[in-house]
């Protein structure tokens, strides 16, 4: 994290206003988080934490109906730096009374024709992205290889259908998907789930963008696909070096491919740092969530400590009500009586507990 | 195109063209019986206002040659039918065949152009809302377009006439009657399509249908794939969201809109199958009852063939089977 970063997210607030209960869900409640150029980011949490929501909204794909977004995604590379909610905000008005939030009023073609200027040459070309469920994220009606030519004509110089075409196959080629000739011209549907990511992923890359925004990848495969996806990602990271944010709920994938990683929780970071520190054993002051979710692994070694698999008591955080503590307490196992006060009534911050280690627990506060 | 892309379409045509032939059969049974139950027959009718006894029917029924039982009546009629030969129109003595097809073609307009005049409202008002919600501008205009849509069409079509023809005069009176020449008969077309388009409650059924259809592709995956990409939803979600649906709503509404012609052609005297057969029914003219049945089939199977074509040229998946 000592390059200047290439995605800089800062106190982004993702909110969708629910009427009947006259009030905000707050998916993405504050999130800061930022990428170095050719770092891997890995994103982890519960669902219902925000990773998806604060990765939808890097790509300014929060759209329909009652989508709010605020704060500030700075994005920068070598030939182009931008906010990419730069003056989004001015779209929205919000009626307030009470604490109630009376009204959310979104000029819905105003806020997409702003998002998709904003976005101009940045989706697919700049930042690309890959999500769960390959088979349904590719157009069931239109030929794998077509759909990747149709990105590098989009956004490289490439123009001619046959040197597009050449293109997407030495990308089939190197997504290891065997015969890319023969499927090149295939459906979707005449592929396995695997082989749809593949495409996806040679999909996303053909155009090289700067920034692989890769939500759940191997969500709904195969056991024995995921991890092969999981290869590929990792030998495609050693041979490019391309810049990921990862996302997935399972630790176990993002310790095999990140270098830092944020764990979120209820729509905010409790802990942000080096991979290394944070899957190792000997750092001990991590966030008592971190270490729920890193005992509730199901890997062999801590089956055999405990003789059976540590689950995370309780239910995810609803972010409609968020309680004015700590977003953990009601789940957490590690509060002392020296802390039990702050911890019901006051959030605590996210703190740099060691250089470039941040966590928000009141455990470790002084 | 391709050979592949050929084969399946020739499949889907033969089946098509097979389940075509059986229903027209059927059709033409099931029109047959229907006939020969109800009360009254041509001869009754043509022998209106002389005295109408029992010899006096047999005896016209021999002069005819149409055989006395009703099966040997029904295989005489599909055996001639077979051959091309759809008889003669009881009261006017014309080829019945000849006759059917020169009326179905005025019937043929009507129906495509009053299709046309549905799509033309609806599909932009489906599309605006699928994307855009409801708001200022699609809710006034779909409600309208409700309104519309729920007023009866003889109704709607009499309002017209008094408007257009009577007190403002821009269209003829009725058709054929205009001294224009050619010019003002296909203007004295444009009322009864409009009316046909606009009411008979097409419109808000197709819009309903196709901002449905629209607004769940809009929210299908690969919807959002594209938009990561930044590639033209447009483009991705034609298809699916509109050309699936358009077809399936033309070839669903054909059997609809053939019977709003029947009235709508009644209100403006529009010389079409519909009305042919009105009169055919006044006067138990059973060869013409019979063509026109047999045309209102085949000009419905169109419809589903039309639509089974575009789904397999269409859907990948559907043509591998």
């Amino acid at each position: 994290m000592t390059a200047a970063p290439l995605l800089k997210i800062e106190d982004l607030r993702t909110y969708f206003y629910s009427r009947s209960k006259q009030a905000f869900i707050r998916s993405v409640d504050g999130v800061s988080l930022e990428i170095a150029k050719g770092e891997t980011l890995g994103v982890v949490g519960e669902s219902g934490s925000g990773k998806s929501i604060t990765a939808l909204s890097v790509m300014g794909l929060i759209s329909g109906g009652p989508g709010v977004i605020s704060g500030k995604i700075g994005f920068k590379t070598d030939s182009l730096q931008r906010n990419l909610l730069h003056q989004l905000e001015d779209y929205v008005t919000i009626t307030k009374k009470d604490n109630r939030i009376m009204q959310v009023n979104k000029e819905e073609a105003g806020w997409d024709r702003h998002t998709d200027h904003l976005m101009d040459r940045i989706r697919g070309k700049e930042i690309a992205m890959i999500f769960q469920n390959p088979k349904s994220s590719l157009n069931p009606f239109t030929p794998v290889g077509k759909q990747i030519t149709e990105a590098i004509q989009l956004h490289t110089a490439v123009r001619s259908e046959q040197e597009a075409k050449e293109r997407a196959l030495s990308w089939l080629d190197r997504v290891r998907i065997d015969s890319p000739r023969l499927r090149f011209d295939n459906y979707p549907y005449g592929l396995s789930g695997g082989m749809c990511q593949r495409a996806m992923i040679a999909m996303a890359l053909a155009c090289e963008p700067s920034l692989l925004i890769a939500d759940e990848p191997t969500t709904g495969l195969d056991a024995t696909i995921q991890s092969k996806i999981v290869d590929l990602l990792a030998e495609l990271k050693t041979e490019l070096g391309i810049t990921t944010m990862l996302i997935s709920h399972d630790i176990s994938i993002i310790s095999r491919l990140a270098d830092a990683i944020a764990v979120m929780y209820g729509g905010t970071v409790f802990e942000y740092g080096p991979a290394k520190e944070i899957l190792s054993s000997w750092f001990t002051s991590k966030h008592p969530y971190t270490t729920a979710l890193l005992t509730s692994v199901p890997s062999a070694q801590n089956i055999r400590e405990k003789g059976y698999l540590q689950a995370i008591e309780g239910d995810v955080l609803d972010t409609i009500n968020i309680p004015a503590g700590c977003r953990f307490y009601s789940r957490c196992n590690r509060v002392t009586e020296k802390i039990r006060e702050r911890c019901e009534r006051c959030e605590p911050e996210l703190r740099e507990i060691v250089p470039g280690h941040k966590v928000r627990c009141w455990l470790y506060y002084e | 195109m391709k050979l592949s892309a050929i084969r399946p379409i020739a499949l889907v045509l033969s089946r098509e063209l097979t389940i075509t032939a059986l229903l027209l059969l059927g059709v033409s049974f099931v029109v047959f019986i229907i006939l020969y139950l109800s009360p009254g027959d041509p001869f009754s009718v043509l022998l209106e206002g002389q005295v109408s006894t029992e010899e006096a029917r047999e005896g016209l029924r021999e002069a005819m040659g149409v055989p006395k039982s009703w099966y040997s009546q029904y295989l005489s009629w599909l055996t001639n039918m077979l051959q091309g030969n759809f008889g003669t129109s009881v009261r006017t003595g014309l080829p019945v065949l000849q006759e059917v097809l020169r009326m179905g073609l005025n019937t043929v307009v009507l129906t495509i152009g009053s299709l046309f005049i549905t799509l033309l409202l609806a599909v932009p008002l489906a599309l605006y809302s699928a994307v855009r919600g409801t708001d200022r501008i699609s809710w006034p205009l779909t409600m309208f377009s409700y309104v519309i849509s729920a007023l009866p069409v003889f109704w709607l079509g009499y309002i017209v006439i008094y408007f257009f023809t009577h007190k403002l005069g821009i269209f003829p009176m009725a058709f054929g009657y205009s001294s224009g020449g050619s010019g003002s008969a296909w203007l004295y077309a444009l009322l009864p399509i409009f009316v046909l388009g606009i009411g008979n409650g097409t419109v808000s059924e197709v819009i309903r249908f196709l901002r449905s259809e629209m607004s769940r592709v809009m929210a299908e995956d690969y919807i959002r794939t594209a938009r990561a990409k930044g590639a033209s939803v447009w483009k991705h979600s034609f298809k699916e969201g509109l050309l699936i649906p358009v077809t399936e709503i033309i070839a669903s509404k054909i059997p609809f809109i053939l019977g709003g012609a029947v009235i709508v052609e009644q209100v403006f005297n529009w010389p079409g199958m519909g009305k042919m057969a009105w009169q055919a029914a006044q006067d138990r003219d059973y060869p013409v009852i019979m063509g026109v049945a047999i045309l209102a089939a085949v000009l419905v199977r169109l419809g589903s063939l039309f639509q089974s074509v575009v789904y397999v040229a269409v859907n990948p998946r559907a043509s591998k089977e």
